[in-house]
């Protein structure tokens, strides 16, 4: 089949939806599929997303192509005769983060016809699609709760699984993640405080842009807790090796973002490396993958209970290999790999 | 610096634009630069999608980017602060090509107003850019009569220029290239029967349109033609026509008006051997220079093989003006250095 692959960036900046488009890109040509992948840069500043969302309904790939996957917002502007649209999020600001501090978009008439017209457009859109999906639980919810729409959840899968691999439980917990604040590793350094082992911390990751003081503000709390001898903080790029070694070595990991979408690609690898994954109850899309006590612990995102959860593991070190064990059949059991996303979306 | 090289794309199709933009963001990296391939989709059937698509461009933006290149229309529209044009060429059915059975729009009112939107959107947009760099003079005469703009001539290199290799002058005239009726490499083999010297012609390349391919054949089997006439029909590798170029006494570089001055040309002046082309080739005249870096000719048979005997004659002069070839790439910049150092300016 020929297939198009249609997304939007931020110019310059890799995320998750840069993830998905490469790994299913690749997969569909393992496949033998004929791919052809449109990244479109957009600017997400106000008052500029409506002209592009015009551009996208102007822009004709009608002709080519036997299936259009629509991926990132607002790619599922995009006419095609077979539209299919892997829903990753909205833009946010006029949905569910209108209200917020986030919202970014002025609350005055021109602000909410603004938001009006974003959401008008993707109703639009995504009632072209032949099919709907998201990528979690919580954007299939959105999806319901503000545009009406049924999708089906599809869990985007690591792209290569395989090179992940267990050597053994370490004396380390895992934080790997892009070092921002919202991702908390703040809340790993509180609560290893609460420890009554000697278990050890690595921190690592590349910082966002702009997150320098908050990476300052980790290395200084290390130093004011006494933790230096127990805290790595590797915070720069990490190379693919070195970071399947991280995996490979650690005791478990930890994941805490503060109530993101989806369960993120650390806790894949983690049970792609046999190991069990600590969360918060807070932390949005982890809780549908990690069961408490079976894959990993889910905890409130309290420093003594996160703590106590930290022990548990370093005491357990048999507990902690049979929950990496059980990761590996939770991804299986609820159908993150690529057999399952390619008979979906290709259905 | 994050730069944004702009082309316009056909899904599923790739040409000589797409290798240029491809060959641009990964010389930009080398060079220590962050580049993003931006490809908008392009469609110009019916002629009303032409005008959308300009629009789209329009309407989108280029965040977090420090420049942005453009190449082709109408990706070249998508605004930007800080945009240099390299163009490789405009709308032609507007400018050039109208009036030509090449023409595309329609010859009525609807096409007539279509035509003048593209014109006033090129006089409006393109003097946006801080500089306008085009592939070839042919480009920048166009520019300058038909839109009024001034233009620097910066000649594409080829990706690698160091594989290319000078060998013995041979006893051949290579001519590589996809086989179409505008390459004329039927007319060269046309040329042959009139030759005094037992130089002999190899054409090599994907056939394209099938009755050049058949009257090759025919030309090539005839009595006498068998050793003259070599027909290699199909896709050639890189070290192929490395080493056929190497191996040659020149080469044949014959298109009908083409724009640029031909990959072809610039491949023989790496490998240090003449080029022959015609009066009418259009761009080759950039760097044929006739008597001096190879044969100018007019496009006869006679005049061809008249040409291809000097080289065979007279093999000196025809290392000399191989020489020569490469010297004036050389002279004329024609290198990755250059095109960075200027698309970065």
């Amino acid at each position: 089949m020929k297939i198009l692959i249609a997304t939007s960036v931020t110019p310059f900046v890799e995320g998750g939806a840069t993830y998905i488009v490469d790994s299913l890109s690749q997969h569909l040509q393992a496949r033998s599929h004929e791919v052809e992948v449109l990244r479109f840069p957009v600017s997400e500043k106000y008052p500029e997303l409506l002209d592009q969302l015009l551009a996208f309904r102007l822009l004709d790939l009608t002709q080519h192509g036997d299936r259009l996957i629509a991926i990132r917002t607002p790619a599922h502007l995009l006419k095609h005769p077979h539209k299919v649209v892997w829903f990753i999020h909205h833009y946010r600001c006029a949905y569910d983060l209108w209200g917020t501090k986030y919202q970014g978009i002025p609350d005055t008439p021109e602000g909410v016809a603004y938001r009006d017209a974003i959401i008008a457009a993707d109703n639009v859109g995504l009632r072209e699609a032949a099919a709907l999906f998201s990528n979690s639980t919580v954007v299939r919810d959105r999806l319901k709760k503000f545009n009406g729409l049924d999708a089906e959840v599809l869990y985007p899968p690591l792209s290569d699984p395989q090179r992940f691999h267990s050597e053994g439980t370490g004396d380390y917990l895992l934080y790997f993640a892009r070092i921002t604040h919202h991702k908390r590793q703040w809340l790993a350094v509180e609560s290893l405080r609460y420890t009554d082992t000697p278990v050890r911390l690595v921190i690592a990751g590349c910082p966002d842009p702009g997150e320098e003081p908050y990476v300052d503000d980790l290395r200084r709390a290390i130093e004011k807790y006494g933790l230096s001898r127990r805290v790595t903080l590797i915070s720069e790029w990490v190379h693919e090796a070195e970071k399947v070694d991280l995996f490979a070595r650690c005791l478990g990991v930890l994941y805490f973002p503060f109530d993101e979408d989806s369960y993120g690609y650390a806790s894949l690898e983690a049970h792609a490396s046999r190991k069990p994954v600590l969360t918060t109850t807070d932390s949005g899309g982890t809780v549908e993958l990690v069961v408490n006590g079976r894959n990993g612990f889910v905890t409130p995102a309290d420093p003594e209970l996160i703590g106590h959860a930290m022990d548990q593991l370093y005491q357990d070190q048999d507990l902690a290999r049979r929950m990496g064990e059980a990761g590996a059949e939770r991804v299986d059991e609820i159908g993150i790999h690529w057999d399952r996303v390619m008979a979906r979306l290709l259905a | 610096m994050k730069i944004a090289v702009l082309n316009n794309c056909v899904p599923f199709l790739r040409g000589g634009a797409e290798h240029l933009a491809d060959a641009l963001a990964a010389k930009l990296a080398e060079y220590g630069h962050q580049p993003l391939l931006v490809r908008v989709p392009f469609r110009w059937e019916p002629p009303q999608k032409i005008i959308d698509h300009m629009l789209a461009c329009r309407l989108l933006r280029l965040p977090n980017v420090d420049r942005a290149i453009a190449l082709k229309f109408p990706a070249f529209y998508v605004p930007h602060p800080n945009k240099v044009f390299w163009l490789l060429h405009q709308f032609r059915q507007a400018y050039d090509l109208w009036g030509t059975r090449f023409q595309g729009l329609p010859d009525t009112a609807d096409g007539r107003a279509i035509r003048d939107v593209i014109v006033q959107a090129d006089n409006s947009y393109l003097p946006e850019a801080r500089k306008i760099y085009t592939n070839s003079r042919v480009t920048s005469d166009r520019l300058k009569k038909f839109n009024g703009l001034d233009s620097e001539v910066l000649y594409p290199p080829l990706l690698s220029h160091s594989q290319y290799l000078c060998g013995e002058y041979g006893d051949y005239i290579f001519c590589p290239g996809r086989i179409n009726a505008t390459k004329r490499q039927r007319l060269l083999a046309e040329s042959m029967q009139f030759c005094r010297t037992p130089v002999a012609l190899l054409v090599a390349g994907k056939t394209e349109t099938a009755g050049d391919a058949e009257a090759i054949q025919a030309l090539a089997g005839r009595s006498g033609m068998e050793k003259r006439i070599r027909f290699i029909d199909r896709f050639i590798a890189e070290s192929e026509k490395v080493e056929w170029f190497s191996q040659s006494l020149g080469c044949a570089y014959i298109p009908y008006d083409e724009d640029s001055y031909g990959y072809v040309t610039l491949e023989s002046y790496l490998s240090r051997k003449p080029v022959i082309t015609c009066t009418d080739s259009g761009g080759t005249d950039a760097l044929v220079k006739d008597g001096v870096t190879g044969h100018r000719v007019a496009p006869e048979p006679r005049a061809l093989a008249a040409a291809m005997d000097q080289l065979y004659a007279d093999k000196q002069k025809a290392r000399n003006m191989g020489e020569a070839g490469y010297a004036l790439v050389q002279s004329l910049r024609i290198n990755w250095d250059n095109v960075v150092e200027k698309l970065t300016r």
